[in-house]
């Protein structure tokens, strides 16, 4: 009976040591689908100095990210294309405030097959069928509609729109050809595109500057693992990744 | 209160139309298929039947896909039939109506196969031996006695057709006032933050309407045991 006792004390002990050291390796990151690369190669980074650290990545529209984190989906690192999405999140009290910042910068490009004649927004009522992140939770989307309006060419454009899920998907639809041209981030076009070229650029005063900030949450910000990943996020080192993948950060 | 957008209003027609469209084409195919299934016996029938039924337990996802991989630009029938005739099918209501179709065929068939296997075979040969050919028989005494079966077999699809969401993504997309149907809808509100309010009430729309047919088909039913 003692015997017993001692047995199952030991093993529920080393039980709960394996799963409170699980817990603090892990780093649940939730991040904008137009991110995937960069972060893809910074957390391979990373576990290369710390290889106790293990990520759970969860990549899609940053929108659809903030409300699985309201809802309670583990998170430790948010990275947003918009500032709405994390000012949603600071306004529920989810986000250390502290910790919010800039991460980088980007601009909305028009991609379609090469060779096609569309020079601006103007020349999109050519078209038939074009990809858009869906404006309720994809920022690329929103971004894009806000240029529409402002260029006041959205109501020929009404019954054109697919609305894609997040940024890939909508890359991913004009690359099978389903599609004859998306609005996405030149950083995608410039690493993801492969049937498909940047056929304009989205003039910058038509629509608010792509920023994304970056923040812990609250529960991430009792994670050594994940403050530490945040402080990397800071680095030059970053940064140099960033720039390499066309981001800007400045 | 509420107050739905109109591509919100679009999408409940749309929805209808999808199923009703596809209710109606698969009708006689359905009707043919079961019929055969029923009353023949052939070479390669399991092999039919699995065929038949395979979409009831293939996720939705796959039907979606294969025909995407069939139906799309870069696809076996959508690069050398369909656009040298010039038809576009992919992101269009009728993509939505050919995934919707296939998705709740075997809902359709079964019924009607139900349905017929509960006519008195002895009314068949009684009308086969006053003379009339396969064909009038089909038309004067085997439609007849299974219509309930066709219209709860078609009930049933129908119902199955508004939910439709796996297949119907992948070919027909997302596109508000044109092929975005009720649960396509629910799904853009869903993963939006501000979205759960008009994602609930579609949500009622929808068990709104499921409930009235199945209670329709549920009727049916009864009647269907009363009459056998």
């Amino acid at each position: 009976m003692k015997f017993f006792t001692t047995g199952t004390m030991a093993v529920i002990l080393v039980l709960c040591m394996t799963v409170s050291m699980s817990m603090a390796a892990d780093v649940n990151l939730s991040v904008a689908a137009s991110m995937k690369d960069v972060v893809n190669v910074l957390t391979d980074n990373f576990t290369k100095k710390n290889p106790s650290v293990k990520f759970i990545k969860n990549y899609g529209a940053s929108g659809a990210l903030a409300k699985q984190i309201e809802n309670g989906a583990p998170a430790d690192i948010f990275i947003s294309a918009n500032m709405e999405w994390m000012d949603y999140l600071k306004n529920k009290k989810l986000m250390d405030n502290q910790s919010i910042g800039t991460f980088a910068y980007n601009e909305l490009v028009f991609v379609g097959k090469p060779g096609l004649k569309v020079k601006s927004l103007r020349d999109l009522a050519k078209l038939e069928r074009i990809a858009i992140g869906s404006p309720k939770s994809v920022p690329a989307g929103e971004y894009a509609m806000a240029a529409l309006k402002k260029a006041g060419v959205d109501k020929g454009l009404d019954k054109k729109l697919v609305m894609a899920r997040d940024v890939r998907e909508c890359l991913m639809y004009a690359e099978r050809g389903e599609v004859d041209g998306a609005f996405v981030y030149k950083t995608d076009a410039l690493e993801q595109a492969r049937t498909v070229a940047i056929l304009f650029t989205v003039p910058q005063e038509l629509y608010p500057r792509v920023t994304y900030p970056k923040g812990l949450t609250a529960t991430g910000s009792k994670n050594e693992s994940a403050a530490s990943f945040f402080r990397f996020l800071n680095s030059t080192e970053t940064k140099s990744v960033l720039v390499k993948k066309g981001f800007a950060v400045k | 209160m509420v107050s739905f957008t109109p591509a919100d209003y679009s999408a409940i027609y749309l929805s209808m139309k999808v199923a009703v469209t596809a209710t109606l084409l698969s009708l006689p195919v359905g009707f043919a298929l079961a019929w055969l299934m029923t009353f023949r016996q052939f070479r390669g029938k399991v092999v039919l039947d699995v065929l038949i039924n395979l979409p009831l337990t293939l996720p939705p996802v796959v039907v979606g896909y294969l025909l995407l991989l069939l139906l799309g630009q870069k696809g076996w029938i959508g690069q050398h039939l369909l656009q040298p005739l010039g038809i576009k099918l992919i992101f269009t209501w009728k993509a939505a109506v050919i995934a919707t179709a296939v998705v709740g065929f075997p809902l359709l068939v079964r019924a009607i196969r139900i349905g017929l296997e509960g006519i008195d075979e002895g009314l068949i040969q009684a009308s086969r031996t006053l003379g009339a050919g396969t064909f009038d028989t089909v038309m004067t005494v085997v439609l007849p006695l299974s219509f309930r079966g066709i219209l709860a077999g078609s009930a049933l699809m129908f119902a199955r057709g508004l939910g439709e969401f796996g297949a119907t993504i992948i070919v027909a997309g997302n596109m508000p006032g044109v092929t975005q149907t009720i649960p396509l809808a629910i799904y853009e509100y869903a993963s939006s933050p501000s979205g759960d309010i008009m994602a609930l009430a579609l949500c009622l729309v929808s068990i709104s309407l499921s409930v009235i047919i199945l209670l329709f088909h549920e009727f049916l039913s009864r009647r269907l045991v009363k009459v056998d």
